[in-house]
């Protein structure tokens, strides 16, 4: 099952130019409105600890800037990889907001709120997010095969569905009355080590970054080479003739989202138990939508993801250090985030203007031959 | 109008497509008033050649002279203008609108409401297709749905679709590849009164029949390059095929008399239901030999898809049993079923048949992967796949660029067939199932896989096999079957049966045998 | 029983619209996932408009009122080029570009909203301040008893809809215009042969339902929300899809659906307020309409015929 080499080369080009595409508009945006794009793009990196910045609040450095975006970076590779793995059945995941929203609140009441251990609560953690997620993915595909609705209408409804069912119950039984929002779970449950403090100066340790490397690794082998794989992929490409060929196409699409809802579970308990602590009534993370982004750039492989989440959350994560450097709005990032994605989608078009090109290469070649056979 | 006798001239065209020339530097002039058949096998070029004309591509290279004048054919609009019309071998007809609706689409007689909103006089067009389809003798019902009319009506619309636009030049593509010799024989009137009315015909086809029936001149293409331009009546069938193919021909597969062992397929009393839950397959019974060709004959849309999709058991039949091997196989599952001993080439090899996207060495396995030595504990053995694709490779002659890394989409539809066909004949199954196998193929590979079928057969395979095409089952059979609206009408020997009397079987004419 | 027809009728309609919209876009061949982000950009741009009329011209509420629903038709009509262009002319994926629009419509309008409040008025705000539309009541008729709900307490913007409502049925299945568009979304191939220009059929259809969305965006915001800002984006074009899905593609039966959605909304918001229930309640109402769709869907997606060609990239060059 190795894939040709050629076509990687062909998706890096046109996830290339999809970037380049995004960043130059957002460049001119930037410019128009008075700032100087170089600067803005070179304050993103340094919001992320790839550059230095010129001064650190105490007990920051430009590594503890670059463990909080490997923190943020960890969801976002989960989410990714369960668009994904959607996306190679052929099925378009568009709940993941809504998915990480019921796994982290799942897992925030039950273990969040409770005194166990840590040695005992971060893996009941994970493991209640990755069950939790998987039920809600599951029972997209079971509409989609059961009861054919469409995938995508069906999980934005559950999306809509969930996000004011979690806020009813934030607000009527777990509110913390000066944020508004739920009430932080325990630093034992939690997947992210916050703030803490090796030779004076602080780190967010992801503990969850070691789940979102293992997964990765683990989806890339289950893809290219296990029967499963061959199965989702082939089901992906052609339902008819998968059930053709004897593979059960309804199993498929239902074991396909089952484990796009553990991914998205997983991303839901690193954010909302890693990243952050506590959960705000009434909104859907953007981290479910832009996955959908970065898994497009990334041609939906483990590790065309890995490279793209990096590329997104530096825009995303390092949109905050930015306007406050430039006094732009930080909406400036999804806006750039959105060109690139759009850039990305016509990726078939790309393809194809290459073709063209090399088309009329050959042909002029071809005929210039010809000139010369007649001389 | 010029003086020159040409209505059209085709002078020096030529037309590239990525990867293959599919007209070469070729010319032609039609004159006015008579049938000109263009004949080549598939894939000569003869549709392209006739698209261009149409409007439909712009050749790259050559000029299109129409009535004497020089004209730059940028559409099909740009054809209808010019009095050019076109049926093409696949209807384009919208499925869900009336006979009317699809004959006045995009010329509708418009009437004001208000003065000024424009309307569609639907019963205008009704008045007028009627009219229309009494002047030339093709009836139809301007208000049938589209849907719900079969196959040669479908082929009076698109004929009265050009006659509503005026065409005074008429362009045929493979018009009686889906039609019963009888269909046959009325649409080839039509094409005469047609001419006779002062109509210019251009036929294409690669029937010979046919056009020593009704053709004045006939162009014979090979691989996009025009051979020669023949007087039909001066020229001889067997000369003509001899040019089309570029060697002698036999129609001929050879095929040793029969040898029947045991039953091997028996379906009882079998009915399937379509999505909608009509009845396609109704109250089927049959079985197959050992070593045995039984071929299904019928129009297309009979039920004929429907009955290999509920034997390959893609399709749940609603009543009935299937039995493989003496085995009751009528609740097993399409995996199930090829390891007992089924093997399929479906009607739909593009869609059905391969996964398009996936590379051969895949597609070659699709029926085995899961299992060893391609699979061990659900983990993929690559090394199989690659030495498995290169024997198959060698030994159906699949061509392809890259061999078995070849996404298959980018292969000739030929070649995609041989890949079908090596999987499925390499299951050793008990039974094969072949549908349409040599459908829009060259004749080089129909006469490869039509010997394949035979030698199936004279391995002692049963072979059920499924043909719009009556040539190929009266060439291939050891029994005839006629399926017509779901029923299997007539089993006989196929020495017993005449062409003609299968066409009438087809047709629904004769019914059962009179017991 | 009167506040829930007049609630649900003024719900009803914009969801309506924007149903119609997307069957012109579906009907042509081209999905539109997309209608979500074409209702928040046709609002975004007529709130700007009016507000600037207002605020800098000093145009009387009243008047700028048409002029927003106005420019809510062209600035839902404009951003419906770029579904079109990713659609048509760029063969994008039509499920993923209708995804992106939705993103790009949500930053950008909200970015746009910021940077104008900022630069312009100098005030950090993210909403465009419009106040609810003044609603009016038709004597006489509205004194009989349920039926003279619908005449009460009716918005400007209901006459306008249920007027573009009209027209676009009338285009859709008496005009040539009409008979084209269906017939792209059938069998492009026929209609091309038939000399029709399917890529611009297409088009047009996708603007149509971009003007229409934008109605519907226009609406909304004079009505629920009385400003223009990011909440405007909570999942009426999804409802609006739904709709059209179990109305099988088709104006009629789809106007059916939205009454659902709408009904079901008033009723629930009228059962809180007479319970005298505490506002987080309204939340669980929230999720009336949603639910509801997934039932209806489940028993009417199992045969549901999408117009055949829907989705598919069409190319005329393709053999």
């Amino acid at each position: 099952m190795k894939k040709h080499s050629g076509s990687a080369w062909k998706y890096l080009r046109i996830s290339g130019i999809s970037l380049l595409l995004g960043l130059l508009i957002g460049a001119a945006v930037i410019a128009v409105l008075g700032k100087n794009p170089f600067t803005a793009y070179y304050n993103l990196l340094q919001g992320c600890g790839f550059l230095e910045k010129e001064k650190y609040a105490g007990g920051r450095s430009q590594l503890s800037d670059l463990s909080s975006f490997i923190d943020y970076l960890t969801p976002m590779i989960l989410a990714a990889l369960s668009v994904a793995v959607a996306m190679k059945a052929g099925l378009f995941n568009i709940g993941i907001s809504g998915q990480m929203l019921t796994a982290a609140f799942t897992a925030t009441v039950l273990v969040g709120y409770s005194p166990l251990p840590a040695g005992i609560a971060k893996p009941l953690v994970l493991l209640i997010g990755a069950a939790a997620g998987g039920a809600a993915g599951a029972l997209i595909g079971y509409l989609k095969y059961k009861f054919n609705i469409n995938e995508v209408v069906s999980s934005i409804m559950l999306n809509y569905i969930v996000e004011y069912i979690v806020s009813f119950f934030i607000v009527t039984r777990f509110v913390d009355p000066i944020s508004r929002q739920s009430r932080p779970v325990s630093d034992a449950s939690r997947l992210t080590l916050s703030e803490i403090k090796i030779s004076g100066i602080k780190y967010d340790i992801p503990l969850g970054f070691i789940v979102a490397v293992a997964a990765s690794l683990l989806l890339a082998f289950i893809l290219d080479k296990t029967v499963l794989g061959y199965d989702l992929k082939a089901v992906g490409a052609n339902r008819r003739a998968s059930g053709y060929a004897g593979i059960h196409v309804s199993k498929n699409i239902l074991t396909a989202m089952l484990i796009s809802g553990i991914l998205a579970g997983l991303a839901g308990v690193t954010y909302y138990m890693g990243y952050v602590a506590t959960i705000e009534p009434k909104t859907l993370s953007d981290v479910g939508f832009n996955a959908i982004a970065v898994s497009i750039l990334g041609n939906n492989s483990p590790g065309g993801i890995f490279l793209a989440s990096i590329v997104i959350q530096i825009i995303d994560k390092g949109a905050t250090y930015m306007s406050s450097q430039q006094t732009l709005e930080v909406e400036i990032a999804s806006v750039i985030t959105s060109v690139i994605l759009l850039s990305s989608a016509c990726g078939l078009f790309y393809g194809e203007i290459g073709e063209k090109l090399r088309n009329a290469r050959t042909a002029a070649r071809k005929q210039h031959r010809g000139k010369e056979a007649a001389q | 109008m010029s003086d020159t006798e040409y209505i059209v001239e085709m002078k020096h065209v030529t037309k590239r497509f990525p990867n293959i020339v599919a007209n070469d530097d070729v010319s032609i002039q039609v004159r006015k008033g008579e049938i000109y058949a263009l004949l080549g096998e598939n894939g000569a070029g003869k549709s392209t050649l006739m698209s261009m004309l149409f409007g439909m591509y712009q050749p790259d290279e050559g000029e299109i002279w129409v009535r004497g004048k020089k004209e730059n054919i940028v559409s099909p609009s740009y054809a209808t203008e010019l009095n050019i019309g076109m049926v093409h071998q696949h209807f384009k007809l919208v499925s869900n609108y009336t006979i009317a609706e699809n004959i006045i689409l995009g010329m509708e007689p418009v009437r004001k409401v208000l003065g000024c909103i424009p309307v569609v006089d639907i019963k205008k067009a009704n008045r007028e297709i009627s009219a229309l389809s009494e002047k030339y003798g093709l009836q139809v019902v301007p208000t049938d749905v589209i849907s719900d009319i079969g196959v040669s009506v479908q082929q009076r619309v698109e004929i009265l679709k050009m006659l509503y636009r005026e065409a005074e030049i008429l362009i045929f593509d493979e018009p009686t590849a889906v039609l019963t010799p009888q269909e046959i024989g009325s649409l080839l009137e039509i094409i005469r009164t047609l001419r006779d009315g002062g109509k210019t015909i251009i036929l294409i086809t690669h029937k010979l029949e046919e056009i020593k029936q009704v053709a004045d001149r006939c162009a014979i293409l090979r691989r996009g390059r025009l051979i020669g331009v023949y007087d039909v009546a001066a020229t001889s069938t067997k000369k003509m095929a001899n040019l089309m193919v570029g060697r002698e021909v036999s129609f001929d597969t050879e095929k040793p008399p029969a040898h029947f062992g045991k039953v091997v397929l028996q379906v009882e009393n079998l009915t399937v239901r379509n999505e909608d839950r009509f009845e396609k397959v109704k109250n089927v019974s049959f079985c197959i030999h050992a070593g045995e060709i039984f071929a299904i004959a019928g129009v297309a849309g009979n039920g004929q898809v429907e009955l290999a999709d509920a034997v390959a058991g893609l399709v749940r039949p609603s009543s009935g049993r299937i039995l493989l091997g003496g085995r009751d196989i009528t609740e097993e599952t399409v995996r199930g079923r090829a390891e007992a001993g089924l093997a399929y080439i479906p009607e739909d090899r593009q869609n059905c048949g391969l996964i398009l996207d996936f590379n051969l060495k895949n597609n070659e396995a699709l029926r085995k992967y899961y299992r060893a030595p391609f699979a061990v504990r659900s983990i993929l053995q690559p090394p199989e796949f690659d030495s498995y694709a290169e024997k198959l490779i060698d030994k159906y002659d699949i061509r392809s660029s890259q061999g078995g890394d070849t996404v298959v989409r980018s292969m000739s539809g030929g070649n995609q067939q041989k890949a079908i066909v090596a999987r499925e004949i390499e299951q050793d199954a008990l039974l094969t199932i072949f549908v349409q196998p040599t459908r829009g193929l060259d004749i080089g590979a129909i006469e490869n896989i039509r010997k394949q079928i035979v030698s199936e057969r004279n391995k002692g395979k049963a072979i059920m096999l499924i043909s719009l095409e009556l040539d190929e089952i009266m060439d291939l059979a050891d029994t005839i079957a006629v399926i017509y609206n779901g029923e299997i009408g007539k089993t006989a020997p196929a020495g017993e049966l005449t062409t003609n009397e299968v066409g009438e079987y087809m047709m629904g004419v004769k019914h059962h045998e009179e017991a | 029983m009167n506040s829930i027809i007049i609630d649900g009728m003024s719900f009803t309609l914009p969801l309506f619209i924007m149903a119609i919209g997307g069957i012109y876009s579906e009907r042509s061949g081209i999905t539109n996932l997309a209608l979500e982000g074409l209702q928040g950009m046709g609002a975004f741009i007529g709130a700007l408009a009016a507000y600037i009329a207002v605020n800098c011209f000093g145009m009387p509420q009243g008047s700028a009122y048409y002029l927003a629903f106005l420019f809510a038709i062209i600035g839902g009509a404009v951003y419906a080029m770029l579904h079109a262009l990713l659609c048509i002319r760029f063969k994008a994926n039509q499920v993923i570009s209708g995804v992106v629009i939705n993103l790009l419509a949500t930053s950008l309008t909200v970015f746009l909203t910021k940077s104008i409040n900022k630069a312009a008025f100098g005030a950090a705000s993210n909403k465009i301040d419009l106040g609810v539309s003044a609603r009016y009541t038709v004597p006489g008729i509205s004194n009989i008893p349920v039926l003279g709900a619908f005449f009460t307490d009716v918005y400007p913007f209901e006459l306008i809809i249920v007027a573009a409502a009209f027209l676009a049925w009338f285009v859709m299945y008496r005009t040539p215009y009409g008979l084209h568009l269906r017939a792209c979304g059938d069998n492009p191939h026929a209609a091309d042969a038939a000399g029709l220009d399917v890529a611009r059929i297409r088009f047009t259809a996708v603007m149509v339902s971009g003007a229409l969305s934008g109605i519907a965006g226009m609406s909304f915001a004079y009505s629920i929300f009385a400003k223009f800002s990011g909440d405007l984006y909570v999942g009426y074009g999804f409802l609006s899809i739904a709709a059209l899905i179990f109305g099988s593609w088709t104006i009629l039966p789809t106007l059916g659906a939205c009454m659902i959605f709408g009904f079901a909304r008033s009723a629930g918001y009228q059962l809180v307020q007479m319970a005298g229930l505490p506002s987080a309640y309204s939340d669980l109402i929230m999720i009336l309409p949603y639910v509801l769709t997934l039932i209806l869907l489940m028993f009417f997606s199992k045969n549901n015929q999408s117009p055949r060609a829907l989705g598919e990239v069409y190319d005329k060059a393709r053999r």
